[in-house]
């Protein structure tokens, strides 16, 4: 069985979701509900490169305001 | 032959079908092949007129008159009968049962006729008439026409003359051969693999099959709008069922097709076998439409129509499919005028040996009747049931949108995607999240004083372990450790490990375990990589670490922590992964608490409870069994780090009342003594059924599931009881999907990649965008992210995942697609067997094998045979190895780079005597090959049972030996088989004798091969494949089967020969051939022959020409091995060459043989090179060898004969006769022996 997730020739999106985690994503499947398009379509290569570039910091966003809060408070 | 005037009326051939057919009859005991008619009338019925139809139909039709025979050569005929009594019964009891028996009764093909007709009444005025016939004589397409042919006999008619089936044979024996093969090969140009789907097929011999059947209404407009055919249709759904139940976007299937050729006047009102299986094969682009799909597929059939005469076994040398359909029509009631009799009821059972065969017929408007005939070996009727639902699924589907894309079929049934997206989907809801300190804080809360950790001597309370904790947490804070900062802790397995993890939460940092153990270059990578703020390692331990470092505290007092929150990070534990560097996988303590709820409940937990920890702490596991004791009240019981197994192991797990133990582990252990653990978990490999049997009796014994990438288990087993490869269902808060390539929920039964989802998801890796985005994806079914695991599972019908493997350990062996974990399971299933792994080895290049591996006392060959029992030939391993112990990685993991190569012989065996050889040419003729090694596996090398029962078949035309086909199972190797015909006295020759009749039957003159230098003229059976009717004998030297004086000269050699193959054939013209020395005596036998008056049609010297040289000189033995074919190194010794005859035909002789072997060797080279050829008046055609650089000009030979025929071949002086150069050669021989 091929992977979806893995041909290298195949067509991709870059998903993000409300905690601004990302998800690569063929373009073949409809998008999930709760996931927005961020990239693409393109190359799989070009929607990880894409990921890396945007995807800095790995925490989920609620955890990250949350930690922001109790800094401050 | 001659007709017995009188009684027969013509003799025939047979159709490729009818060959086929003919074979599995003749060679099978259980033959299945049974076509029947079943006819239920109503009304007042005339027997008499009955029978006298039922005669009249015999009368008409020749072919239903027919006997079928072999001749000498093997080739079958059918014998037309004049006359035939009528086969008429009438039976009384249960007339389902009446049909049943009379299917399973057989016929014998030699005696007509292949039909009887049965009359069962079923009470006043009701009966029922069976027709049961040998599929060889009739398809199911003739049925309707004997049957109206039948009633209107009955009725008193008269029917117009019928074409006879001979018609069709001469049909058939015009068609353009070529032409179709080109077509096909064409047609199924790229196709990968074969599209096997049902479990085991080449395991067994063929069952009768059982049917489910259905109707359904379609409205086929929009399709026929289109101009596609209901047929189409339900091939193409018949392909993309296929498609979704392999994963595969290019399928193939068998199709019956009618076979009747338009171009035959009034072929439609035959009876006969017309019927062929052709291959069908639909492609799959599930962007396009139904349409285009059906659309293709319909115009491919269609430009392949006229060649559907082809046989099988012509378009294709290997199996490519185990399903096939078929589009019938039948009479139906009311469609026949009976007078005052009525038929209410038709019924047709159809000969199949397929696992699944498909059959559609139309019913009139849109509707079509649908059965499906299934081998029960390989289903059961509910599985069956549901594939034919599919398969009604998807012809709804297609039918009500042929404009909607492929992809968005759907083969799940209504209620069915609700269950497996619902309840199979999702575990119990999560538990509120709380923190590892938070969850041990507890304990300590309300069992201030209860053990909480052990290792040996050392014990410490909740409450002195909470200290300790937070001393650490304190120093750790001072040093700014908080939330989100990753703390390394390099100990080993211990209590203080436990302090320090506790600790690292407590501060609120994620603590990063790092196995000392571990080589220096891994270590410094995970530092380097995670970067930790700090490091907790034992003092003057040297790491590559130049942060703050802290020892473990001996004794502390508690501090205010910091506050953390569950979605903060807890560990991090690098992932080994086979390829790419290793990724530390980011786990929250979100998911502990569910995990730590799904323990308590289904180990039964309880305070007070000893806790096995046994798992090195940079594994995963080791969080499982810590929560198992800290989270539960219990006691965490660690073992010593340096204890990895054995008795140490046992010891402290007779102390224990839950632990987790990996099976490679277990394995090791001794299963008897006391009940403890009371609840033993097993997990992270596939756990053999052995393991089960003798650890699950008296306790509780679970199989957990789950990748580091979740919070350790995402599915866990019920209690088990036999059953090992079940990884159960999703546990507390964890939701599972099993989906294809095309993110679809797969059914039950049907491989797919496993997903997870849910509370216990990790983070993603650390530092990782990329890879956590690739790993790490969007859900369709459900909130937030799911992990792509990389593991095959499969549901039961009951929900219950099984695990299969590695998506990325599935392999490719000569093109069939592997799955190790399946044939693991196997042998791990056989008595005597510990553990199995299985691995795909390619220890030469391009060699690639299946190897098993098991422990314990199994004995190898009979695994492989047990394996062969049960599983297709393909995953039959070709090698078992018996190991003391698996190899085992750091993590109690198989090591599979470090299991051994199997051993093999340095010296590859040749086949020897000529009962191998001519074995190796049948099997690699049947298989489509160039050439088969002695110990290669039939099974392995693509065969089936189908190609088994040819193999069988021209094994009976060349040696003249009954084998039935299962002996081919038995023993699917040339030495294994050879061993079995030599026991039989038609396959035993005498291999050394001076006249060796590789072939002793045939139609035409024999021709007689005379032996090289080695004296021994085997090699030459690889010409029979290529001669047939003929008779081939193979010359061989004297003094190798007996001691006696050896020749003198090659002319006394000739002399003798002549007087052996006078005895064969008395006078000429005689054909004569031989290879290098061989030539030379082939020669002296010609010009001898002459002398005394004979003829000499045919002299064929291979690569041969007068010698020169000293006749005396020595001549080493390894020369000798190497001319029977030994790759041999340069010194041999007598124990060598005793190893390497060893199991073959020459085994059981003794050395005195070999030494006359050697000295009849040596006694014709030295002949040879004394020899001066006379003259030969007539051609002398010379096979050279295009390769042989040393050979004279080919006019060397002109002053010994009236012409010189050179033919050159393209190969070595010795590879001759191998199999392709003696296939160049025997293509001309026959220009010269059959002009």
């Amino acid at each position: 069985m091929t992977n979806p997730f893995e041909d290298p020739d195949g067509r991709y999106l870059v998903l993000v979701n409300e905690e601004g985690q990302h998800s690569l994503w063929p373009t073949f499947a409809d998008v999930p509900a709760g996931w927005t398009v961020a990239h693409g379509e393109d190359t799989r290569q070009a929607c990880l490169d894409y990921v890396n570039e945007h995807w800095t910091d790995m925490r989920p966003k609620s955890l990250i305001a949350a930690m922001e809060q109790h800094e401050r408070g | 032959m001659t007709t017995g005037r009188g009684r027969l009326e013509d003799v025939l051939p047979l159709s490729p079908l009818q060959q086929g057919l003919y074979f599995h009859a003749a060679l099978d005991d259980r033959d299945l092949y049974a076509t029947q008619l079943v006819l239920d009338l109503e009304g007042p019925l005339d027997v008499a007129a009955l029978k006298r139809a039922a005669s009249a139909l015999l009368a008409r039709h020749a072919n239903l008159r027919c006997g079928f025979r072999q001749r000498k050569n093997g080739e079958p005929v059918q014998l037309v009968h004049r006359e035939v009594a009528l086969p008429w019964e009438e039976a009384t009891g249960d007339p389902g049962a009446v049909a049943e028996r009379e299917r399973a009764r057989p016929f014998d093909l030699a005696r007509p006729p292949l039909l009887r007709f049965t009359l069962v009444p079923g009470g006043p005025d009701r009966n029922r008439l069976i027709v049961t016939s040998h599929h060889i004589l009739l398809d199911g397409w003739s049925m309707p026409v004997l049957a109206e042919e039948f009633f209107t006999l009955y009725l008193g008619g008269t029917l117009p003359p019928v074409t006879p089936y001979k018609r069709y044979l001469e049909w058939l024996a015009g068609r353009d051969r070529t032409a179709a093969r080109e077509a096909w090969a064409k047609a199924l140009d790229g196709v990968e693999e074969p599209t096997l789907v049902a479990p085991a097929t080449a395991a067994g011999p063929p069952v009768p099959p059982r049917r489910v059947t259905t109707e359904v209404a379609l409205d086929l407009s929009a399709v026929r709008r289109h101009g596609l055919t209901p047929n189409t249709l339900v091939q193409g759904a018949w392909g993309l069922l296929l498609s979704r139940l392999t994963g595969r976007d290019d399928v193939v299937f068998g199709a019956a097709v009618s076979g009747r050729p338009p171009e035959i006047p009034g072929v439609g009102r035959m009876v006969g076998l017309f019927v062929n299986t052709v291959p069908v094969r639909v492609r799959i682009d599930e962007e396009r439409s139904v349409a285009a799909l059906l659309t293709r597929l319909q115009d491919e059939q269609a430009e392949l129509f006229p060649h559907q005469h082809a046989g099988l076994t012509e378009i294709s040398r290997t199996p490519l499919f185990d399903t096939m359909t078929a589009f019938e029509n039948y009479p139906q009631p009311g469609d026949i005028a009976l007078g005052d009799v009525r038929l209410t009821r038709v019924d047709l059972f159809d000969a199949t040996h397929y696992p699944l065969a498909l059959v559609a017929a139309p019913l009139g408007g849109d509707r079509l009747w649908l059965r499906l005939d299934h081998r029960p070996d390989a289903y059961d009727d509910a599985e069956a049931a549901l594939l034919l639902a599919r398969v009604e699924r998807l012809l709804r589907a297609m039918a009500a949108r042929p404009d909607a894309p492929v992809g968005d079929l759907d083969i799940l049934l209504p209620g069915e995607r609700d269950r497996i997206l619902g309840d199979w989907a999702d575990g119990p809801p999560a538990a509120p999240p709380r923190t590892l300190p938070e969850l041990v804080g507890t304990w300590v809360g309300r069992t201030p004083d209860a053990p909480a950790v052990t290792c040996e001597d050392t014990t410490l309370t909740y409450a002195e372990l909470w200290a300790r904790a937070g001393a650490l947490a304190g120093e750790l804070t001072a040093l700014g450790v908080g939330p989100e900062t990753i703390v390394a802790i390099a100990l080993p397995r211990s209590v203080n490990f436990v302090v320090s993890a506790l600790g690292v939460s407590r501060a609120g940092g994620a603590y990063l375990p790092i196995d000392p153990g571990y080589p220096p270059d891994r270590v410094a990578f995970m530092l380097d990589d995670a970067r930790p703020a700090c490091l907790i390692a034992p003092p003057g331990v040297p790491l590559p670490y130049d942060g703050p470092r802290l020892s473990p505290p001996a004794a502390g007092r508690d501090v205010r922590t910091r506050p953390v929150r569950p979605e903060n990070a807890a560990y991090v534990i690098y992932t080994s992964g086979s390829t790419g560097r290793p990724k530390g996988v980011v786990v929250s303590h979100a998911g502990l608490a569910s995990l730590a709820a799904t323990e308590i409940e289904g180990f039964g937990l309880a305070p007070g409870d000893r806790t096995l920890h046994f798992s090195s702490p940079s594994f995963d596991a080791s969080v499982f069994e810590l929560l198992m004791g800290l989270a539960s009240g219990g006691t965490v019981t660690i073992v010593p780090p340096d204890v990895y197994g054995g008795e140490a192991l046992r010891d402290v797990l007779r102390e224990v009342t839950h632990g987790f133990v990996a099976p490679a582990v277990l394995a090791g252990l001794d299963a008897d003594g006391p009940a403890n653990p009371r609840t033993l978990v097993v997990g992270g490999e596939s756990c053999p059924p052995g393991l089960v049997e003798r650890w699950a009796p008296g306790r509780r014994m679970i199989n957990a599931y789950g990748p580091t990438e979740t919070t350790v288990a995402a599915t866990m087993s019920a209690p088990l009881t036999g059953d090992a490869t079940t990884i159960g269902l999703p546990i507390t808060g964890a939701r599972v999907y099993v989906l294809d390539g095309r993110l679809r929920p797969v059914p039950p039964g049907v491989p797919g990649e496993l997903y997870v989802a849910g509370i216990g998801l990790a983070r993603g890796y650390l530092n990782r965008p990329a890879p956590t985005a690739e790993r790490f994806v969007a859900g369709p079914f459900g909130p937030g992210r799911m992990y792509r695991t990389g593991d095959l599972v499969r549901r039961r019908a009951d929900g219950r995942l099984e695990y299969l493997g590695r998506t990325d350990a599935q392999v490719k062996v000569r093109g069939f697609r592997i799955e190790p974990g399946e044939i693991e399971a196997v042998l791990a299933g056989q008595d005597g067997v510990g553990r199995a792994a299985v691995v795909v080895r390619e220890d030469r290049p391009g060699d690639r094998r299946l190897v098993a591996y098991v422990t314990g006392d199994a004995d190898p060959a009979e695994l492989r045979r047990a394996a062969a029992r049960t599983l297709p030939g393909h995953l039959v391993p070709s090698a078992v190895v018996v190991l003391d112990a698996l190899p085992l990685g750091p993590s109690g993991k198989l090591d599979r780079a470090a299991l051994p190569a199997p051993e093999v012989s340095g010296v590859s065996r040749p086949p020897l005597g000529p009962l191998e050889e001519v074995l190796c040419g049948l099997f690699a003729e049947v298989l489509g090959l160039d050439r088969v090694g002695v110990e290669d596996g039939f099974f392995e090398l693509g065969g089936d049972s189908l190609l088994a029962t040819r193999l069988a078949g021209r094994v009976r035309a060349e040696l003249g030996a009954d084998l039935p086909v299962r002996t081919v199972f038995e023993a699917p190797t040339v030495a294994a088989l050879a061993g079995r015909l030599d026991a039989a006295p038609a396959g035993g020759t005498a291999p050394l004798d001076v006249l060796l009749p590789l072939r002793a039957r045939g139609d035409r003159p024999p021709l007689f091969c005379v032996h090289p230098a080695v004296g021994v003229a085997w090699s030459y059976a690889g010409l029979l494949r290529h001669l047939p009717d003929r008779p081939v004998y193979g010359l061989q030297a004297r003094g190798i089967a007996r001691d006696e004086d050896l020749p003198g000269s090659v002319e006394e050699m000739a002399a003798d020969y002549v007087a052996v193959i006078r005895g064969v054939q008395p006078h000429g013209p005689y054909h004569l051939l031989g290879w290098s020395l061989g030539g030379l005596i082939a020669h002296a036998m010609a010009v001898r022959l002459r002398a005394g008056g004979e003829q000499v049609a045919l002299l064929a010297l291979l690569d041969a020409y007068p010698l020169d040289g000293d006749p005396d000189a020595e001549v080493p033995l390894p020369d000798l091995l190497r001319d029977l074919g030994f790759a041999v190194p340069e010194e041999v010794t007598a124990e060598d060459v005793a190893g390497l005859l060893e199991g073959s035909a020459l085994g059981g002789i003794d050395v005195h043989r070999l030494e006359g072997l050697y000295r009849a060797y040596l006694n014709a080279l030295r002949n040879g090179r004394r020899f001066v050829p006379g003259r030969f008046d007539g051609d002398l055609l010379l096979f050279t060898a295009a390769r042989n650089t040393e050979a004279p000009p080919a006019d060397v030979w002109a002053p010994y004969a009236a012409r010189v025929e050179p033919y050159a071949v393209d190969c070595a002086h010795t590879e001759m006769a191998d199999p392709g150069p003696l296939a160049h050669i025997a293509a001309k021989l026959k220009e010269s022996l059959d002009p």
